[in-house]
């Protein structure tokens, strides 16, 4: 995958932007959320809102690490989309929990005020936790890993790659402390 | 790290029964691809004009999100018939009845969070025949898209000029336009479905790969084929989730000036196999890679969960064929 992009980010040369998502270092996640927490998820569940018109997935976290902010035990994550009564609502980028996955989240309160917390970035502050077989290693991914954004100026790489947790956990706790 | 032994490619000059590039999914297990009936109700988007002061330039949002719809129904071997709806004054996609396609760029109920998210398209598909389909009908089929709204963010800078200061407007309805279609984001980076693209505003060959095979033109423009294969760990195992993509090996610019040139891409299935569908008349080289970066299965959504499985294949390396 590297290699076809290296190969075709030469060819671009005009000023960039993101089209869904302008992605964000590990240290801009940080800042932007209250919260940061290593959990895994409990249970999850959908149902359309009062109006009948977005389906949300609401998922349990059982907090098992805070690296940023001061959240209880467990946290309710609000996600749009997810399956209720016979139909679907997707957006894209936005991979709604289910019980067991594990992840560190980058989190804000909703704004809707209900209590629940929404991931800061759409797909990027939500880091799943990997076991990776051929290291041994546990690693994290946010999928959006070595962008390149070409600029007038030159190409800045955005270091939200693959890393282990351990390597993710130290920039997160650096970048809180230098808040 | 395991080696990728085997990649077998041959040519078909028949459509196959399989997804061709990145549509969204419905279903678990086999999933069929999203995409909206043109014979069971008018499809249109209906725009609300308001804006905020987030939006500036001399063109008006009305002709920016217009000219994006156009590039799409413009594609070749396509055919999109969607028209523009009556003018809206929604102000609120909670409020969004369930007969219209809101483009909203006023809509303050959708939790951005933070500003680095520009828009998103929501969109709702039946599970299956039978429901209610919001316009007097019931759906026709599992993935049956009834609706699908468009929300900018009120609080990103937008501008409707080439170059202007802000967010390209157009670049950025035509991708989320490109979801309003059924179309997921593509790991091919020039494509405009790229989850971080550069300020592009027209399709590339794997954009219109993936629209003309969800909805194929009667009398196409062009002849097209297949690519097919599978591809296996040194054990003979399937490896699901790689990112199979053809690419050109003789320069030419089959599709006309407009469109960008880029591979045509697509993943394996939990059986190794994959269809590469929508291809020009050419001659192609076909990769292998693993799904690893810039863009990764939590980019997608849900390819894995539509097949039941926690995460796609990345311990093998890259091999052509």
């Amino acid at each position: 995958m590297r290699r076809l992009f290296a190969l075709l980010m030469l060819l671009l040369t005009i000023a960039a932007s993101a089209t869904t998502v302008k992605p964000l270092t590990i240290e801009e996640l940080t800042i932007a959320a209250s919260v940061v927490v290593e959990g895994q998820a409990a249970e999850s569940w959908s149902s359309w809102n009062a109006q009948h018109s977005l389906i949300y997935t609401f998922t349990r976290i059982r907090v098992t690490k805070t690296l940023k902010g001061q959240p209880s035990e467990a946290v309710v994550l609000k996600q749009v989309g997810g399956s209720a009564s016979g139909y679907t609502q997707r957006v894209a980028g936005v991979n709604p929990m289910k019980a067991g996955d594990v992840s560190v989240l980058f989190l804000r309160p909703s704004g809707a005020n209900d209590g629940t917390m929404v991931i800061v970035g759409l797909m990027q502050g939500n880091f799943r936790v990997e076991l990776e077989a051929a290291s041994g290693s546990t690693v994290v991914n946010n999928g959006v890993g070595d962008v390149h954004q070409p600029t007038v100026q030159g190409v800045t790489q955005y270091r939200g790659a693959k890393m282990t947790l351990r390597q993710l956990e130290t920039r997160v706790q650096k970048a809180a402390a230098n808040e | 790290m395991s080696r990728l032994r085997a990649l077998a490619a041959f040519l078909l000059l028949a459509i196959a029964p399989a997804f061709a590039w990145l549509p969204e999914l419905t279903g678990s297990g086999s999933p069929v691809a999203d995409r909206w009936s043109m014979n069971s109700f008018a499809v249109t988007w209906d725009l609300n004009a308001s804006t905020g002061n987030n939006v500036q330039g001399s063109r008006t949002v009305h002709d920016v999100i217009a000219a994006s719809f156009a590039t799409w129904q413009q594609a070749p071997n396509t055919e999109l018939n969607v028209d523009e709806g009556e003018p809206s004054d929604v102000s609120s996609e909670s409020a969004s009845p369930a007969n219209i396609n809101l483009i909203c760029f006023v809509c303050t109920d959708v939790d951005f969070a933070d500003n680095s998210t520009l828009a998103v398209t929501v969109i709702t598909t039946a599970d299956g025949p039978g429901k209610p389909d919001g316009h007097g009908g019931v759906s026709q089929f599992a993935g049956q898209i009834l609706k699908a709204d468009i929300i900018f963010n009120p609080h990103v800078p937008f501008t409707t000029d080439p170059g202007g200061v802000g967010e390209d407007l157009q670049t950025i309805a035509t991708h989320e336009i490109g979801h309003f279609f059924g179309l997921d984001h593509s790991p091919v980076v020039r494509s405009i479905m790229f989850p971080f693209a550069s300020d592009l505003t027209t399709l590339s060959y794997d954009d219109v790969a993936g629209i003309a095979t969800l909805y194929p033109k009667g009398t196409p423009d062009f002849p097209s084929g297949s690519i097919a294969g599978r591809v296996t760990f040194p054990s003979g195992s399937a490896v699901f989730g790689a990112h199979v993509f053809a690419e050109s090996t003789s320069g030419r610019q089959v599709l006309g000036p407009n469109i960008r040139k880029s591979p045509i891409g697509t993943l394996s299935r939990p059986n190794g196999s994959y269809v590469i569908q929508g291809l020009p008349p050419d001659k192609y080289t076909v990769t292998a890679e693993p799904l690893d970066g810039p863009v990764a299965s939590s980019d997608l959504n849900g390819f894995p969960n539509a097949y039941r499985r926690s995460s796609v294949d990345t311990n093998f390396t890259t091999h052509s064929h």
